[in-house]
């Protein structure tokens, strides 16, 4: 009776020992490379919210019983000294959480938004990272491009792009005004508000709240930061 | 060669989701654009020849009343690799795809073709019948893939088509899948029972 | 602000992010098992079981023994392997408890292994961000999200087999039936399912 109990799990484990064997080979080949993509990820990611900067390496101080991680980088402007700092803040959207990258200047003025993960519903809330295109396949195949590349495409989402020059330590607004486009600036900011997705207001708010929160985690976080350096300078 | 039938037959007279019925869940979530499209072919193509490889190699020694769990690791160990290449030199495919690329565990036209062929033929010919039913999988997909690609996304491959030309949004969601893979189905059995007629 | 992110969740998973009509998974069991009303039923508690107890167990192995270890690459073996031992166990109480809804499933209530929306559901509660070491409550979203997925997908079902139960004695063109105008059909309701978006929560 064991026999038969055991002769089976026997082969199975050996099945699964081989096929285990086989993959941990397969994933330290790939691993150094999957690292890097995601340094390379996590840079691209710094580079955008707070463009131009020189950005030093993360640090983290402990903030209400968890650590929090943020990047400080510097940047010589008409002759100043400008600090900003970016943090990643995740709220919860339809489909999961829903992480960004922010980069705010001294003052708490958002320099930039990256939504790096999101699992929102297609077409409505995962319109938080739609890009709007500007040449077509047959102006390209017309030869309209000199280099027959189709040009590289830095535009920002627009609703990552119209989070630039809201006050993230100041409670921000949320506006119906549907697609954001660069007229409405001037209104939205002077509302400290943004302009929400059609269809998708749990999206916005997520994104939104999750700003406000992480900016207040930031403030306290140098503070802590400040506090134990002080600490150490004695 | 005598076994081009099993290369061949995948591709339309036994195509996997046509005419089998098998593997609609990657085929309707996937089609969204050409590119991913192809990239799920392909991996679905390494998966389903890695697995017929070995199991029709091993078919012999597998005891039958544990085929499925060892069919199982086996698909699955596949599958683990294909995810760690695509995270490692393709990541944009990787983040594209998704969820999905897992889920080519239980695409049933896997653990369907290791249970209906694998284990009873040689080494060759089903390396032949992965080969044959990869590309007619694929091949159903992107004619899916390009008709939602182009009508719901005004576009094709990522590239824009018309300027201007708003698209229909449904296409590139859930309805427009069911109801352009049921027209695809419609067309077949219309096909076959033409032929039939004859 | 907890309570509601727990609706959200299930919400979200039911409605909105349907499994079968917004997410298309689970789509084999769907066409296999709609056919009759009762046999939808019972398939759509047998997966909603199977799919809460898969997020109640492979939640953790991931996150208190696969990420700490390292080993984050043997996901897709390790949950595979537990739904399917789970389907097993599923099984065996069925055919104790209820002889004639096992004679009924037949030969879907194992291929509840491969049900992509199982598999899904376990994934996507990792790629939902409910592991990730700043998250909280991870457990409690993911065994949420698990039986919303379920509950989602036996709601589409049930409506789907109500459906066919009509279009059985409906005059339908000879090459649309069976599995085309189920997909038809399966179409207009995803439209339908689609009204949901705009819910305020």
């Amino acid at each position: 009776m064991i026999r038969d109990i055991l002769k089976p799990t026997l082969i199975i484990v050996a099945v699964a020992f081989i096929c285990v064997m086989a993959l941990s080979q397969v994933q330290k080949l790939t691993a150094p490379e999957i690292a890097k993509r995601a340094l390379e990820k996590q840079q691209q990611s710094l580079d955008l919210v707070l463009p131009g900067f020189d950005i030093g390496p993360a640090r983290t101080a402990p903030v209400d019983g968890r650590d929090f991680t943020w990047w400080e980088g510097e940047k010589r402007e008409d002759g100043e000294a400008r600090k900003g700092y970016a943090f990643i803040v995740r709220g919860a959207g339809y489909g999961g959480d829903i992480e960004s990258m922010v980069g705010v200047d001294e003052k708490g003025v958002i320099l930039g938004l990256s939504i790096i993960q999101q699992a929102e519903t297609p077409g409505l809330g995962d319109r938080c990272v739609e890009v709007a295109h500007r040449e077509t396949l047959f102006d390209h195949i017309r030869g309209g491009i000199p280099n027959g590349d189709l040009p590289n495409e830095p535009l920002t989402p627009w609703f990552q792009n119209q989070f630039k020059g809201v006050d993230a330590g100041a409670r921000i607004s949320i506006a119906r005004r549907g697609d954001w486009n660069p007229e409405m600036r001037e209104s939205l900011l002077a509302l400290n508000a943004v302009s929400a997705l059609t269809g998708a207001s749990i999206t916005t708010e997520a994104v939104v709240r999750s700003v406000e929160r992480g900016m207040a985690l930031l403030v306290k976080a140098r503070a802590a930061a400040a506090g134990k350096g002080a600490e150490a300078k004695q | 060669m005598r076994y081009w039938k099993e290369l061949v037959k995948g591709i339309w007279s036994r195509n996997p989701q046509l005419v089998i019925g098998l593997g609609f869940c990657p085929t309707l979530a996937v089609s969204t654009s050409l590119s991913n499209a192809l990239w799920m072919t392909l991996a679905v193509i390494f998966v389903l020849v890695g697995s017929n490889l070995i199991i029709s190699s091993v078919r012999k020694i597998v005891p039958g009343h544990l085929r499925i769990p060892i069919f199982i690791t086996i698909i699955a160990s596949f599958v683990t690799v294909v995810d760690l290449l695509l995270e490692a030199y393709q990541p944009e495919v990787y983040r594209s795809l998704g969820i999905f690329i897992p889920l080519i565990v239980v695409n049933c036209i896997i653990l369907g073709r290791a249970e209906e062929f694998a284990q009873k033929n040689g080494v060759f010919p089903s390396v032949l019948d992965g080969i044959g039913m990869g590309i007619g999988f694929g091949l159903t997909l992107a004619v899916l893939a390009a008709i939602r690609e182009v009508l719901g996304a005004n576009r094709l491959f990522g590239y824009p088509l018309v300027q201007g030309m708003e698209p229909a949004a449904v296409m590139i969601m859930a309805p427009g899948a069911f109801f352009t893979l049921a027209f695809m189905l419609w067309a077949m059995n219309a096909i076959n029972a033409r032929k039939k007629g004859k | 602000m907890e309570i509601k992110v727990f609706v959200t969740i299930l919400l979200s998973t039911i409605f909105i992010n349907n499994y079968v009509l917004s997410r298309m998974l689970g789509l084999c069991p769907f066409l296999g098992v709609s056919r009759r009303l009762d046999s939808a039923l019972g398939m759509g508690l047998a997966v909603i079981f199977v799919m809460t107890l898969t997020s109640f167990i492979t939640f953790p192995i991931y996150k208190y023994v696969l990420v700490p270890y390292r080993v984050t690459y043997l996901t897709t073996i390790v949950f595979i392997l537990v739904i399917a031992a789970l389907v097993q166990l599923v099984e065996m109480v069925i055919r104790k408890v209820s002889p004639g809804l096992y004679d009924a499933l037949g030969i879907f209530l194992p291929l509840i292994t491969t049900n992509c929306a199982v598999l899904g559901v376990a994934v996507l509660n990792l790629s939902s961000g409910f592991a990730a070491p700043e998250a909280s409550l991870g457990l409690l979203k993911s065994v949420t999200q698990g039986f919303g997925g379920g509950a989602g997908f036996t709601l589409a079902l049930i409506i789907m087999a109500g459906i066919r139960e009509r279009l059985e004695i409906a005059d339908i063109p000879e090459n649309l039936r069976g599995v085309p105008i189920t997909f038809i059909t399966a179409g207009l309701l995803a439209l339908a399912f689609f009204g949901f978006s705009g819910m305020k929560l």
